[in-house]
């Protein structure tokens, strides 16, 4: 009697489960590797649509402006800040979460012109926006904030101004009250057991990563809203513009001043100019105030030949 | 005789089951593309739409932005634009190469015959503000703005204000 083998398989079944077994791995492999390229690709374009969609934002004159961004699944924004070059650089890139699993985040897509003050990361799914202009004498920048939507900011004994800005803009995680809910985080301004705390008149936020300065309301909510290290690098960016305004209204001087437009301000625009350019941190802010002020009186004061 | 039939059919079959593994291969990638589309399709507003609706938005972006804008030098006037700062931004334009976003911008007065200078301004016709270069430029928003500048006459200081079109090359996001 012939002897037969345990397992009857044809040659053509062994075939089809070997090339199925490799053809499956290597599918599943393929896959795995476009999800990753592909993830990496998405990330980057909606990097990139941020940017684009935060234009609005930016076109702002007086008042503070508000927006939010939405995405399809919790996300993480990590606004980045580089402060080398001539203006250095804002980074946005972005990581999702995929099957309970947060996607590597890709590649920075770079902006000059933006300054986008956020925690690092921030996250969620929808996140609130809202911009003020930063003037130092003149208009240097709209300054983007970006808050996520699941955090909540109550601010307490806020002056009456900065009330109404928050009111007006009409974002729903930031309230007006006091909140003893846990989670909420407690702006105070008349305290410093909150979680921020505000020395409206000095000029600074104090908060778990540290003590900023400011000069503005809208330096405050950078202040508020920002990690200090986004913040001091953020800073150091916009002096930078400071200095590259200042060279391009010292040139203006003289070029209408052959227009017999005399606007005297070159001295203090140059002194300007260093000084911003040597800025080290926040707390030098508050040594430039009254010179801030002192070449914007002198440039409101020349009706004829303003300079901004 | 026989025997050669088999492995004939056996050779059919082998190739229908290749071909069906390929598909099944495919299918696979397909749903995973598909799964990936709809789950990362981006923003829910798409910058896309945006770009094109607002592409004046845009425009005023840059008309507003500190280097091109009068601010109060010229009283409060919206989308104005200073021609003294741009003329003197020409000068140092190389470290604003990629700062806007842009690839060219022109303020056109009335046409493009005669480009302005510091020598000529303002009597020119148009001020090529930036100009990344001709080919691959993007595609042109145009919005009116007033350009603004100080002159003289008869030692008398004024403001010289006229309509001008600002035009700008957006750098494709695709």
């Amino acid at each position: 009697m012939k002897k037969k083998g345990f397992l009857q398989i044809s040659f053509q079944w062994l075939f089809a489960i070997i090339v199925g077994i490799v053809i499956l791995f290597l599918t599943i492999y393929g896959i795995t590797r476009l999800i990753s390229t592909e993830e990496k690709v998405i990330g980057l374009k909606t990097s990139k649509e941020i940017g684009i969609l935060l234009n609005p934002l930016e076109t702002g004159f007086e008042e503070a402006k508000s927006s939010f961004l939405e995405f399809p699944v919790d996300t993480r924004v990590y606004a980045t800040c580089d402060d080398f070059g001539d203006f250095g650089r804002q980074g946005i890139r972005i990581s999702q979460k995929s099957l309970g699993k947060w996607t590597q985040a890709g590649e920075d897509i770079e902006f000059y012109n933006k300054y986008i003050f956020s925690k690092y990361p921030v996250e969620g799914r929808k996140m609130s926006l809202f911009s003020k202009p930063f003037e130092f004498p003149y208009k240097v920048a709209n300054l983007i904030y970006m808050v996520s939507s699941n955090e909540y900011y109550c601010f307490i004994d806020a002056p009456d101004d900065i009330e109404n800005e928050i009111e007006n803009l009409n974002l729903e995680n930031l309230l007006i009250e006091d909140c003893s809910e846990s989670g909420y985080i407690n702006v105070c301004f008349n305290g410093d057991l909150c979680d921020i705390n505000v020395n409206y008149e000095a000029g600074e936020v104090e908060k778990g990563d540290g003590t900023v300065y400011f000069k503005s309301d809208a330096l405050m909510y950078a202040g508020i809203f920002s990690d200090t290290q986004v913040y001091e690098c953020q800073v150091k960016r916009l002096m930078k513009r400071v200095a590259n305004l200042a060279s391009l209204y010292i040139d203006k001087a003289n070029l209408i001043a052959v227009s017999g437009c005399e606007t005297n301000l070159n001295t203090e625009l140059g002194r300007l100019i260093t000084q911003a350019r040597g800025l080290d941190n926040s707390r030098d802010l508050h040594s430039l105030i009254s010179f801030i002020e002192e070449i914007d009186m002198k440039n409101k004061n020349n009706v004829q030949c303003k300079l901004w | 005789m026989v025997v050669m039939k088999k492995n004939k059919r056996g050779q059919v079959k082998i190739q229908q089951m290749a071909f069906m593994l390929i598909a099944v291969f495919i299918f696979f990638v397909l749903v995973g593309l598909f799964v990936l589309t709809f789950r990362f399709s981006g923003l829910k507003r798409s910058a896309a739409a945006l770009e094109e609706k607002e592409s004046l938005l845009l425009v005023t972006k840059l008309a507003n932005s500190p280097e091109f804008s009068c601010e109060e030098s010229f009283g409060n006037q919206i989308n104005c634009i200073d021609g003294n700062k741009i003329m003197v931004l020409k000068d140092s334009i190389n470290k604003y190469y990629d700062f806007w976003d842009v690839s060219n911008v022109i303020i056109m007065k009335t046409s493009l015959n005669t480009e302005c200078t510091k020598g000529n301004y303002p009597d020119c016709d148009y001020i090529d503000v930036f100009s990344k270069g001709t080919q691959d430029i993007g595609f042109p928003v145009e919005n009116f703005v007033t350009l603004c500048s100080k002159d003289s006459e008869e030692g008398r200081v004024y403001d010289n204000c006229e309509i001008a079109k600002l035009i700008v090359y957006y750098e494709s996001t695709e």
